[in-house]
């Protein structure tokens, strides 16, 4: 996978719901290898965003696209793409974690055999005796880790992220950024609405900031400051900029 | 469904309420087949040792014949508990039949016949509601349908899955019931070719309707965002269709087409036996006419000259007319009983349970046309053995003389009635409209199914 190639991109896109608009004329890249941080506070657009990257939404006007096509006109070969982890991934509560993965990944139609799913667990960080436990015993973390080893298994040229740390101790938050850092170091494009600046600065390339449904803020994750893109991220919030 | 144990409790609910039901009508139906078989038996013996009397004497004495219930009956007992179980066969006149289990019970019975056939018909899409209708709506609560979306899953296959998973679900709940069923229904009655095509028609079409049901209650799951409505509204629809639409039907069909009432119906039959139909003249008239034709036949000018007894003569002939008026009205009526039977049809629209009992209740033989297909063979074994009776005293008297006689001999020459059912044929081709009703109703939720599945949103 070539690493500058355009794998998500939003060309002036505009997202309505009824009469409120969600996305305003968002202009939007992220290329292979790439993390995207997507910063704002509540109702900003980011999960708007990410629902139309995923074909949830309709664009009212623009375009999205992933790898070149749009989820509007072929969602199910864009989605083929595409992980998704949302803020709680949601699994069947009667099944085991390793049980999940496989019925989640027999339903996107990719054969895994059983010792496959253990050593996908494996490389998520989650405990060899905790694969074969319901997964209505597992902490949120856990949970999360059965979805990456799902986004593994789908070997996804795309990571679509919303609040993924929201909830997660330090030490599990930390895990899951190493772990989303090393997916992008291997030509993954990682799209991530967050309101962890914290997390945001450690993890990716690139940081933007939404606000009421526009892109306000945009920074280099390398060089900016955390006091400044605290700064500003507040001001935006407060309505100071 | 299994994980959760759902499954297993619907199993075993099923099972018990199903055997339970079914076991009380198998032990029903074989205690009147016994006295049926019984009082039948004991009917012929009093008719067989009537001793010496005059035949028309005999004849009055009557004969009960009983419509022998197919072992389907224990499934669904349809109309046993309305129309009567023994028909009196006698001179004169064509009975309806009578001794109606419902006119032996309480008024609160009537309120609720629970039946294996009502647990099928009524109580078991129920069971499919209560497993699907948080098919989907469970999956957007609980966020597994975005992620299930999000692996680009199409809503078609999603949904189409687990309609064939509920259904297979369903039947493997049903299958053990089914089995055992079968053995009661072996090891309790002798079952026949024609009711094993029957028991094969009529799983058919239960199929049928508890697959419209599933995929109704799948499509409504859909389009409700949370379980709670759609059960409230699944729940509309299975009380419009058990319980409603039968009962509107009824009454659109009675104002459509009225029937009388027994009074006006048997006084109707006097009158056209007293006037006569169309231009045939009064009673006095045609018995007139009568006795002019039969004096000019014989070659005498008195009556009390004939060879043979005029009384039973002119019985005979007054006899047939009343047979063809009894036939004018009793057609009329069964007649206005099938046209309201069609009227109650367009509360199909409603759901499709009418269909399907419908359906039921006539491949179990134990609808109208069934107890019409017997009631037409039993008046023909009355013309049989009245004619046999006319006959003797005809031939044993002369003039206006009526001495004739009549032996045990004579009586015990006077075949059983012996009915045969209709075929299954004939059932499926009285209930053809049903089952295109059935069909219908399913091509319609199958479509409502994959029309919603593409519209399905996480």
């Amino acid at each position: 996978m070539s690493p500058n190639k355009t794998l998500l991109e939003a060309r002036q896109l505009v997202v309505n719901y009824k009469n409120h608009r969600a996305i305003d004329t968002l202009d939007l890249s992220v290329p292979a290898g790439c993390v995207y941080a997507l910063l704002g506070g509540n109702g900003a657009g980011k999960t708007s965003t990410i629902n139309t990257f995923l074909g949830f939404n309709r664009p009212t006007d623009g375009n999205v696209f992933i790898d070149g096509e749009s989820p509007d006109q072929n969602p199910t070969m864009v989605r083929a793409k595409v992980a998704y982890l949302p803020e709680n991934v949601a699994l069947y509560e009667y099944m085991s974690g390793l049980e999940n993965l496989r019925f989640f990944c027999t339903l996107a139609n990719i054969r895994l055999s059983r010792q496959h799913a253990h050593d996908l667990l494996v490389n998520t960080g989650l405990q060899t005796d905790a694969h074969e436990r319901r997964v209505s015993t597992y902490s949120k973390g856990m949970r999360q880790k059965v979805g990456l080893a799902i986004a593994s298994a789908k070997q996804a040229k795309v990571m679509l992220l919303d609040e993924p740390t929201s909830g997660l101790d330090p030490s599990a938050a930390n895990d899951f950024a190493q772990r989303i850092r090393a997916a992008a170091d291997l030509g993954m494009a990682v799209l991530m609405a967050t309101h962890d600046l914290f997390n945001a600065k450690q993890v990716a390339d690139r940081i933007g900031i939404m606000k009421a449904g526009r892109l306000v803020e945009e920074f280099d994750a390398h060089t900016v400051a955390h006091d400044e893109l605290e700064h500003k991220y507040l001001a935006h919030a407060r309505g100071l900029l | 469904m299994l994980r959760d144990g759902r499954l297993l409790v619907l199993a075993f609910s099923v099972f018990a309420v199903l055997i339970g039901f079914f076991l009380a009508s198998v032990a029903e139906h074989r205690q009147m087949q016994q006295e049926k078989q019984a009082v039948g038996a004991t009917a012929k013996e009093q008719w067989d040792t009537q001793g010496v009397k005059n035949p028309h004497a005999a004849a009055h004495f009557g004969i009960y014949v009983f419509k022998p219930d197919s072992p389907l009956a224990s499934i669904d007992s349809g109309l046993r508990q309305y129309t009567g179980q023994a028909l009196w066969l006698e001179p004169h006149k064509r009975n309806g039949a009578r001794f109606s289990p419902a006119a032996d019970q309480g008024l609160a019975s009537r309120f609720g016949q629970a039946s294996a056939g009502f647990v099928l018909y009524a109580l078991l899409p129920l069971l499919v509601i209560a497993l699907a209708f948080n098919a989907v709506t469970q999956e957007r609560e609980q966020g597994t349908l975005r992620m299930l979306h999000s692996l680009g899953v199409s809503g078609t296959k999603l949904l189409l899955g687990k309609f064939t998973g509920l259904l297979l679900a369903f039947v493997v709940v049903l299958l053990p019931a089914m089995a055992v069923a079968l053995i009661i229904l072996y090891q309790n009655f002798d079952l026949a070719g024609d009711d094993i095509l029957r028991l094969f028609a009529l799983s058919g079409a239960f199929f049928v309707y508890y697959a419209v049901f599933a995929a109704l209650a799948m499509s409504t799951s859909i389009h409700f965002k949370s379980s709670r409505l759609a059960l409230f509204t699944l729940l509309a629809f299975w009380l419009g269709s058990v319980l409603i639409a039968p009962r509107l039907g009824s009454v659109a069909a009675e104002m459509m087409v009225p029937t009388p009432n027994a009074t006006a119906f048997w006084s109707g039959i006097k009158q056209d036996i007293q006037q006569g139909l169309d231009n045939d003249g009064d009673h006095e008239a045609r018995e007139a006419l009568f006795k002019a034709q039969v004096l000019k036949q014989y070659g005498v000018a008195r009556i009390e000259d004939l060879p043979v007894g005029y009384t039973a003569l002119k019985r005979s002939f007054n006899d047939g007319y009343s047979e063809r008026v009894h036939a004018l009205h009793f057609d009329r009526l069964r007649d206005a009983f099938e046209r309201q039977g069609r009227f109650v049809h367009i509360a199909s629209l409603l759901g499709p349970s009418i269909a399907m009992r419908s359906v039921s209740m006539t491949l179990s033989g134990m609808d109208l046309a069934h107890q019409r297909h017997f009631e037409d063979a039993a008046e023909n074994y009355r013309h049989y053995f009245i004619g046999l009776t006319d006959d003797w005293d005809r031939e044993r008297s002369h003039g206006t003389e009526r001495g004739a006689q009549g032996h045990d001999a004579d009586w015990g020459s006077v075949k059983a009635f012996s009915y045969a059912p209709p075929s299954a044929g004939f059932a499926l081709n009285y209930v053809l409209v049903d089952l295109l009703v059935l069909l219908a109703w399913l091509a319609a939720a199958l479509m409502w199914l994959l029309f919603s599945a593409r519209r399905l949103k996480p």
